[in-house]
């Protein structure tokens, strides 16, 4: 097991945003986070990376206990993730955007150039590496995003919505990326509102409503559990 | 890649040579002056821009490590009779010791909320400066009494304190292209474009602010050491002046932060420009400054980013349009560097 999540409670005043969520991620697993607006995706996203502080319950990532560790120490230990709304650094060229990155890993300059010249053409942003960051298209800064948690080196991902607000031709071609990725033996785990990307990629999902864990098992598993179907479209009406 | 390195290295030092050789041509004393100005003000603009430019921190407080850099070595020379050179270690580490204490609970506060803390701090100092009259003599200011010679830092001539100041910005210069070039550079300018995403990607924010304002304060203290001998009065009100931060800043923001060469193409803009326009009018007590404040607008208005970043945008857009229109030109010339048009 690469990631183990255990109780995990999130309060924002009374307000649980996370409660009590518990799950497994294991090696070079693609796990996916499905739920409608406002489920506590993000937040629980937030709290693996150290972003947030948990209120209770426990995060361990291989084994060791990093449950409200700082997020640099987080990333140190090889988690990185994507925001869901992103968070280039605008006015700096695509290069060095990964670069930053690189840097977890590498020490020299030159060698971390080298690199994320690799994680680049990894992700197929080469052709706009002199570009400033900001004048990027949506779909390209996401992709940026990729690029940069990629460079550096982490053992898992957390992708936050990588697809979100792409059209139908850039979403065909970003999911190779992704399943390319796991092929290099990364695990993944995915949040995605697209169901049709979330069941192509992941060999299993975690579906969460209101904070709460409602349902996890393979792709067919879920979209047949009465919960799920539920909490997407509403209770079922019988007419009298 | 590498040979755009060397043709920097090459203006550089053609620059250097050229700083070498001014003294040998220029006689007028007022010249001289405004010459040894520029480095100063270059110098400690410079270690303004590494906390600010760089980290994005930006500090309207730089006179507080100016002025304690000054007093210290000032106060160690008439009190003790410690050698400036010596005083000038003292003041290094008392600048980086205050500068810590200033930084680190300030970095919590974000954008103008620390630039607020820092122009607090200065004043409390400045404050502290007028009225510890048994250490500082208060607001009457310290006269150093002139005893020529070069462990005293004190020379008759102006051009012992010419090289002196341009060595001080060779300094300054080669820490910040040190910074520029390596590791510390990124992740500062990570935590000046996104704090959140710098955390995210394994940066240790504090620790890296910290070490920008050590940086930063060590040198500004340096420079406000060997100002000291060369002006040879130091007083709270000129010393920890906030116009003088002010000034600094406009320097950096002028010439182009987060830059190598920004604060010294900003020196050798403005502060002859402000020199000549106090001279022009010297009857209109203030007009020097209505001026100044005119081209200011002026340069923000037009050219935000300062004037070395737009030049440079500039010049790579026209060196682009002449790549295509030579590959325009003659089709069959694509090669290498020529993919990304392909592409398209």
């Amino acid at each position: 097991m690469i990631l183990q999540i255990d109780q995990v409670v999130k309060q924002f005043g009374g307000i649980a945003a996370v409660n009590g969520v518990s799950f497994k991620v294991g090696k070079q697993e693609i796990v996916g986070i499905i739920g409608p607006n406002g489920a506590g995706k993000t937040t629980l996203f937030n709290l693996i990376s150290g972003a947030l502080p948990v209120t209770s319950g426990s995060i361990r990532f291989k084994g060791e206990e990093i449950t409200n560790q700082k997020a640099h120490l987080i990333c140190q230990k090889g988690i990185g993730r994507t925001f869901q709304v992103v968070k280039p650094f605008g006015n700096i060229s695509v290069l060095e955007n990964v670069k930053i990155g690189a840097f977890n890993r590498i020490q020299k300059s030159r060698e971390a150039t080298e690199y994320a010249e690799y994680v680049l053409e990894k992700v197929a942003l080469i052709h706009r590496r002199d570009s400033v960051a900001k004048s990027l298209t949506i779909a390209d800064k996401k992709r940026l995003e990729v690029a940069k948690a990629l460079a550096t080196q982490p053992e898992l991902l957390l992708l936050d919505e990588v697809m979100a607000g792409l059209n139908p031709g850039e979403i065909h071609e970003i999911i190779p990326l992704i399943g390319s990725l796991a092929k290099d033996g990364l695990t993944l785990v995915i949040i995605e509102h697209i169901m049709e990307v979330i069941m192509q990629l992941s060999q299993r999902i975690v579906v969460i409503h209101h904070g709460e864990k409602i349902a996890e098992g393979s792709p067919t598993e879920v979209t047949s559990n009465p919960k799920v179907i539920e909490a997407y479209l509403g209770e079922a009406v019988s007419f009298a | 890649m590498k040979r755009a390195v060397t043709k920097s290295t090459l203006l550089w030092l053609l620059v250097l040579l050229i700083a070498l050789l001014i003294p040998v041509v220029v006689e007028n004393k007022f010249y001289m002056h405004t010459l040894i100005l520029i480095l100063f003000y270059a110098a400690v603009s410079g270690s303004w821009n590494i906390l600010a430019g760089y980290a994005g921190q930006l500090s309207l407080g730089h006179a507080i490590f100016f002025g304690l850099g000054a007093y210290t070595s000032t106060l160690l020379f008439m009190n003790g009779g410690v050698s400036p050179w010596i005083g000038m270690c003292a003041a290094l580490a008392l600048c980086m010791l205050v500068g810590a204490c200033i930084g680190y609970p300030c970095f919590r506060l974000k954008g103008p909320f620390f630039t607020l803390a820092t122009l607090a701090f200065s004043e409390v100092i400045r404050l502290v400066a007028s009225f510890w009259k048994e250490l500082t003599n208060g607001a009457v200011g310290l006269n150093i009494p002139f005893q020529a010679g070069f462990s005293n830092l004190m020379f008759r001539g102006k051009e012992p304190y010419y090289y002196i100041a341009l060595g001080v910005l060779c300094l300054v210069i080669a820490v910040t292209y040190w910074i520029d070039r390596s590791k510390m550079g990124a992740y500062l300018i990570a935590i000046r474009e996104n704090e959140e995403a710098a955390d995210a990607l394994g940066i240790p924010i504090t620790r890296y602010k910290l070490y920008a304002v050590l940086i930063s304060s060590g040198l500004a203290g340096i420079t406000g050491v060997f100002y000291a001998q060369y002006i040879l009065f130091i007083e709270p009100e000129a010393m920890f002046n906030v116009n003088f931060s002010v000034q600094v800043a406009l320097i950096s923001i002028i010439g182009g932060m987060g830059t190598v060469a920004g604060p010294v193409l900003g020196a050798v803009l403005m502060i002859p420009l402000n020199e000549l326009l106090r001279s022009a009018f010297s009857g209109l007590n203030g007009l020097n400054f209505f001026l100044y404040g005119i081209v200011l607008i002026l340069v923000v208005s037009f050219i935000p980013n300062g004037i070395l970043p737009t030049l440079r945008g500039w010049l790579s857009k026209k060196r682009a349009n002449r790549h295509s229109q030579l590959t325009q030109a003659i089709p069959g010339t694509q090669k290498g560097g020529g993919q990304v048009d392909s592409a398209n």
